[in-house]
């Protein structure tokens, strides 16, 4: 109704800077911690806080092309594929090189020429995203097996590799840096740049957008590779932590990307969602994770807990919109 | 009393009770009175227009006799009778039947199986009897005179042809109050005069109608009496030849408006800008013209002329088979709107939805988005200095929004228009090509629109005007092309264009 919308007073500065699904997500982040802690006087160590933002890293790194993604208005559900494929390369490279930067740097070149292969069909033979992205899945999941039938171990014992994933600068460890860097780099692109304003615009509406003069496939195209990147360099953690190039890892992870992008507040239809409603959303996630650990629950809990706390969330964000719609 | 609403209905309709009585309507959002103390009273056999600006409370009042909403106070009475509405199934079984503007037809479906969607005839055995909905669904077309083939699949109609069919089905079970919501937004000239054979059709069985149009030549021609809304008031109630256009329009936005089409410019011939020479598309063949800065070149056509499919050539979003467009000397490449934007081309479209807005962001994102490069150091933006080239426009157009932040979808229609203009000054171009500038939009705001226009061609933009209005086409123009079946079929100046020449050239 336009009579009613445009006498509402203008959003406060600290909502026009938070948004109400973010502090939806802050309230059951705290109520989960306020809980867990009640159960298990634990989780507040030093240890258990900086495990789950161990956790939290992987997810993160990826969470954070997917957003943008998703704010494009498409989607990408082989990254779990593609992580194990990039960390089998950097394994690989790493050990017939002799160099970690190299064999991250296939690592990531190969997570980049998946997205580019995605973004390719997507935006050239316009097949849709779901789709096209499921079908890399299949091809990566298939195609890793006749790269290696097993998992390709660590032969060149280099100090560097591992300590990518188990490292620390002072307290905090190496793989929660990377992760607070990419975040930080993606979320000023989003927030400050041409480019992040022209992902809203192409998500939003994408004929307008290239009415407008913007070259919304190259932009989409953009994207994908920037996601794959990504996803390449949480294969090459991923690879480091495990101390192996494993095949079959991965399996499920873009469930777990793609489910804290929308539990974060991104539409899955484009043109709206947030970078920090994405990293509120990995914690809730993640801490559910851990309580389910610390309070020695049934482990199955893991995937359950999540999945009703996304049905849950999406609905009350539902809510919300239809009372701001009045 | 369903039961009893349904006996009450086969009685003949009595001429003498009001068919509906809205008294004292009052309803409140949050932070707004939508309706404050309004009075409908609808006759058996009359139609009634309700017009008001956008954000009059029109819709709001429809839909509380729809159902959709539930009033605050006030009282409904339907042929005498207190009713209370609270539901759509409550509004139906009422006899009231509401034709939205937004067509919600189900595109696979047949265009018979849309028309008696809500209660299919079954056998005996619980089997819906097929047959009989295409039987009856042609006896309906016969009866209200229609040409459009009930096996159709709906998704494969025309608009104009769709919006038809979702009037029929409001007709298809019996109803006391029919109520049309802008029921001519896109329909071409004959169909227009088909729906009011129609409306001519269903008065003289005694059924009452709500009409609800911004036009007003539709309204002097089909209405009796008019009542005009304003801020969510009732402002007057008054038979159709009490009123003239000037009358009606003070009524609608509270004061004069001293010319609709003003005109601060001479006879402009400045520099070709535009140059197009046997171009042809998968609709359009061997265009050929000019325009020139500080004119307006208006292009008027009937639905289907082509007019949107040239607009969109033009600006390099539609591929083209063969000929050249130049942009102020340079050729433009085909099916690339970046360059046309570079060269100083753009388009305000006629469907802002779709094609125009981006509805969930906000109205500072949308003004700004094809000029971003000015506010930007590589790539990093400087948002002080956007908001204040925003802040600009939104004064100097007059914009109504509570803050630059608000999202453009809560915008009224003569606002979002005014914004997506500013994204193309803000932008400095050499051609605007607008499409149906004025389509969805309120008299008030129609005015600021023309007087905009007018400035920019004052200002030495060629401008192109697609427009199937004859009075924005006339008031308007300084020269005039006719489009027919995706040729030019006339070009004509402004002192020799007349009424009937453009519809004969639209016809040929």
């Amino acid at each position: 109704m336009t009579e009613t919308a445009s006498s509402v007073a203008p959003p406060s500065r600290l909502r026009a800077l938070t948004g109400n699904n973010e502090i939806v997500l802050i309230v059951i982040l705290a109520v989960l911690c306020v809980l867990i802690s009640i159960g298990a006087p634990q989780f507040y160590s030093v240890e258990n806080v900086v495990a789950i933002l161990r956790q939290c890293a992987l997810v993160l790194i990826v969470a954070s092309g997917m957003t943008m993604l998703l704010i494009a208005a498409e989607v990408d559900l082989s990254v779990g594929a593609s992580l194990a494929f990039s960390g089998v390369v950097a394994m690989d490279v790493t050990n017939k090189t002799n160099s970690v930067l190299l064999g991250g740097l296939a690592g990531i070149a190969f997570g980049a020429s998946v997205g580019l292969f995605n973004g390719l069909v997507v935006t050239r033979l316009r097949v849709n995203s779901l789709i096209a992205t499921i079908a890399t899945m299949m091809i990566l999941q298939g195609g890793i097996y006749l790269y290696t039938r097993e998992a390709v171990q660590n032969r060149h014992s280099i100090r560097l590799f591992t300590d990518l994933s188990t490292g620390y600068v002072g307290p905090v460890p190496v793989p929660v840096i990377i992760a607070a860097l990419v975040f930080i780099a993606c979320y000023v692109v989003l927030r400050h740049t041409m480019v992040g304003r022209y992902i809203y615009a192409v998500g939003a509406n994408e004929k307008a957008a290239r009415l407008s003069g913007l070259r919304s496939e190259r932009l989409k195209l953009g994207v994908f590779v920037f996601t794959g990147m990504l996803v390449g360099l949480a294969g090459l953690l991923l690879a480091s932590l495990m101390n192996t190039g494993q095949p079959t890892a991965g399996r499920g992870f873009e469930l777990q990307v793609i489910a804290a992008v929308i539990l974060g507040g991104t539409s899955l239809m484009g043109g709206r969602g947030t970078l920090i409603g994405t990293l509120l959303a990995v914690l809730v996630l993640k801490v559910i994770d851990n309580g389910i650990i610390i309070l020695r629950w049934n482990q199955d809990l893991q995937m359950i807990v999540p999945g009703l706390v996304i049905i849950g969330a999406t609905w009350l964000d539902l809510v919300r919109r239809k009372s701001d719609a009045r | 009393m369903l039961d009893e609403a349904r006996t009450g209905h086969a009685a003949a309709i009595d001429t003498s009770i009001p068919a509906l009585e809205m008294v004292g309507i009052g309803k409140r959002f949050p932070g707004v009175l939508a309706l404050e103390n309004v009075d409908l009273r609808l006759e058996p056999g009359k139609v009634h227009a309700l017009m008001g600006e956008n954000g009059a409370g029109k819709s709001t009042l429809i839909k509380i006799l729809a159902g959709v909403y539930e009033k605050d106070v006030g009282t409904i009475r339907i042929a005498g009778r207190e009713v209370e509405i609270r539901t759509p199934r409550d509004a139906l079984s009422q006899g009231i039947k509401v034709v939205f503007q937004e067509i919600a037809l189900i595109p696979e479906f047949t265009v018979a199986e849309n028309i008696f969607l809500e209660d299919y005839p079954t056998s005996g055995a619980g089997n819906i009897r097929w047959r009989k909905i295409r039987d009856d669904a042609a006896a309906l077309f016969d009866r209200i005179g229609f040409k459009v083939n009930p096996d159709a699949r709906t998704g494969d109609l025309p608009v104009s042809q769709q919006q038809m069919v979702e009037i029929a089905r409001a007709l298809a079970s019996e109803a006391r109050i029919v109520v049309m919501d802008e029921p001519t937004s896109s329909l071409t000239p004959t169909e227009v005069e088909m729906l009011f054979s129609v409306i001519r059709r269903l008065t003289s069985l005694g059924i009452a109608i709500l009409y609800v149009s911004h036009k007003l030549d539709e309204i002097f021609e089909i209405a009796d009496t008019v009542t005009v809304l304003r801020d969510g008031r009732h402002i007057s109630t008054q038979p159709k030849t009490a009123h003239t256009s000037d009358t009606l329009i003070r009524d609608m936005i509270g004061r004069q408006i001293g010319d609709l089409f003003p005109r601060s410019r001479g006879a402009g011939t400045g520099d070709v800008v535009v140059g197009v020479s046997g171009l042809s598309t998968a609709k359009l063949a061997d265009i050929a013209f000019e325009a020139r800065a500080g004119e307006v070149l208006g292009v008027f056509g009937l639905m289907g002329a082509g007019r949107t499919e040239l607009a969109k050539a033009l600006v390099g979003y539609d591929p083209i088979r063969t000929g050249t467009i130049t942009i102020g000397g340079s050729p433009l490449c085909p099916h690339d709107t970046r360059t046309a934007v570079s060269l100083g081309i753009g388009l305000l479209t006629e469907d802002r939805k779709t094609e125009g807005l981006m509805l969930e962001l906000p109205v500072m994102h949308n003004m700004s988005l094809a000029s971003l490069g000015r506010f930007a150091n590589m790539s990093f933006l400087d948002e002080k200095r956007e908001r204040s080239a925003v802040q600009e426009f939104v004064d100097r157009f007059r914009v109504k929004t509570p803050s630059l932040e608000q999202h453009i979808k809560n915008l009224s229609g003569g606002n979002q228009q005014k914004v997506l203009l500013a994204r193309w000054l803000m932008r400095g171009l050499k051609v605007i090509v607008v499409d149906e500038p004025t389509r969805g939009i309120d008299v008030g705001a129609k005015s600021e629109i023309f007087a905009l226009i007018d400035r920019l061609a004052a200002e030495g933009l060629a401008v192109i005007m697609m427009t199937s209005e004859m009075p924005e086409l006339l008031g308007l123009s300084d020269r005039i092309m006719v489009m027919a079946e995706g040729r030019i079929t006339a070009t004509m100046g402004r002192d020799e264009a007349t009424q009937e020449k453009i519809l004969n050239a639209a016809i040929a």
